[in-house]
């Protein structure tokens, strides 16, 4: 849910060519971060978390059209500059699937990794103050996948100009390619009926999402559980856990 | 995902034409395919691009069981329907696009060997990022055997119940839990083998 599912040619170039370009930034600053031994050490385990990520968002909820992402347990495992390149890698897989289209593999990288890397942060940070593990890794969860969320809605709202053009088009010709973001004289009308069609898509992807993100919460905290029983060295915890 | 052993099975034991064409045209051939997409604004033109796909489809032999794949991206299509307040013209518009994307997309996979694929990537992309693509398309093939094994642990502990919630999250989340952990070790043991054969951050094809 928290990630883009559009496929090829809805979104205007602008927006996906912005989002290959920010991606690449981002990797570049993130990657400045870690060392190239620590890297090729663990590529193995990015490998092994992005096909567990795989193979979650492969898991459908179908009366909600969920699938758990696993990406705030791997942000936790992987740290944030791998956890960047992990949900990169996923996203392409995924996407050679039709699990998204190709051309959104950048924006849905970002908003994915917004995901992982918040997961992290806030995860470090409610441990820090609860000292709990099972409350701490579902408010990470829970938070993280609400930001995702949203901004996975605003790249969506982003093109929402677009969508009107392509639904009017029928009668325009067979090709068109803008690389740049035109402005366009619009009626009051119009922008009226746009907003009435993004409010819709928000009703129904918030509560949706409410209850994926509760769902997804619980899940990731079981396994944080189950991983903390079996392997606690893998969460590398400071202090003491209940 | 269960069909992706069965995918590469097709990919390296198919004799058709599209099989024996290089890696190299064939991806080319995909970005072409996705530029269309991309720019294709008609819905003639994208069901013209579609019978193109299909007819390459079925003259490269490859089993009907597989083309049922290609559809699996509809159901996330359908969310964007709402979007477009039931626009018939949109619908159709972005179905047709989701359906080409992902018969080109399959007919890549179902025709190319997996490391072809890769071999021809790494010419263009980073080879980090392709070394990071290659081993979680392995760890994929090596997490399907551990869940398979997984699923059989699941099933005797009461699997998956719609009447008995709470336990059947605490199973689906084990199981998820074991599946990283067995990865985790399994990493481990790829990581040694690799160091071992002199591994350097590259993976290196046949042919090159």
């Amino acid at each position: 849910m928290s990630h883009i599912h559009l496929p090829d040619g809805v979104l205007p170039v602008w927006l996906w060519v912005s989002g290959y370009v920010v991606a690449i930034l981002v990797g570049a600053v993130l990657f400045r971060f870690i060392k190239k031994e620590d890297l090729t050490r663990r590529l193995p385990l990015l490998g092994m978390m992005a096909a567990a990520m795989v193979l979650g968002a492969s898991v459908e909820i179908v009366p909600i059209a969920y699938h758990v992402n696993l990406t705030v347990i791997s942000g936790i495992l992987l740290g944030p500059s791998l956890i960047f390149l992990a949900t990169l890698v996923v996203n392409t897989i995924l996407a050679l699937f039709g699990h998204g289209g190709v051309t959104v593999i950048g924006l849905n990288t970002l908003i994915l990794s917004v995901e992982g890397i918040l997961g992290y942060l806030l995860f470090r940070l409610f441990w820090k103050v609860l000292r709990r593990l099972t409350p701490a890794i579902f408010l990470a969860t829970f938070l993280s996948l609400f930001a995702s969320t949203l901004s996975m809605i605003g790249v969506v709202s982003l093109g929402a100009s677009h969508y009107e053009e392509l639904i009017h088009q029928e009668r325009k010709g067979m090709f068109e390619f803008h690389f740049s973001k035109e402005k366009e004289v619009e009626h009051p009308g119009d922008v009226t009926e746009n907003r009435v069609n993004l409010k819709r898509f928000i009703a129904i992807i918030l509560p949706l999402g409410f209850i994926g993100w509760i769902l997804e919460g619980v899940i990731t905290s079981l396994i944080a559980r189950y991983i903390h029983r079996m392997r606690p060295d893998l969460l590398r915890l400071e202090g003491k856990t209940l | 995902m269960i069909q992706l052993s069965y995918l590469d099975y097709l990919a390296v034991e198919g004799k058709s034409w599209l099989h024996r064409l290089s890696p190299k045209l064939k991806m080319i051939g995909m970005v072409f395919v996705l530029f269309f997409i991309v720019t294709l604004r008609n819905l003639p033109g994208l069901f013209l691009l579609y019978i193109i796909l299909l007819s390459l489809f079925f003259f490269s032999r490859i089993p009907l069981k597989i083309f049922s794949l290609t559809f699996y991206p509809l159901l996330f299509a359908i969310l964007f329907i709402f979007i477009s307040g039931f626009q018939i013209f949109f619908i159709l518009l972005i179905f047709l696009k989701v359906l080409c994307g992902s018969t080109g997309v399959v007919l890549l996979l179902a025709t190319t060997p997996y490391p072809s694929i890769f071999r021809v990537l790494g010419k263009v992309l980073p080879s980090l990022f392709v070394t990071a693509l290659f081993l979680t398309y392995r760890s994929i093939f090596i997490l399907l055997n551990v869940f398979e094994e997984t699923q059989h642990a699941l099933y005797l502990r009461g699997g998956l119940q719609w009447r008995h919630p709470w336990r059947s999250l605490t199973n689906i989340s084990n199981a998820f839990g074991h599946l990283i952990i067995q990865g985790i070790d399994a990493s481990e043991k790829m990581y040694e083998s690799m160091v071992l054969r002199g591994f350097k951050n590259k993976i290196h094809y046949r042919g090159e």
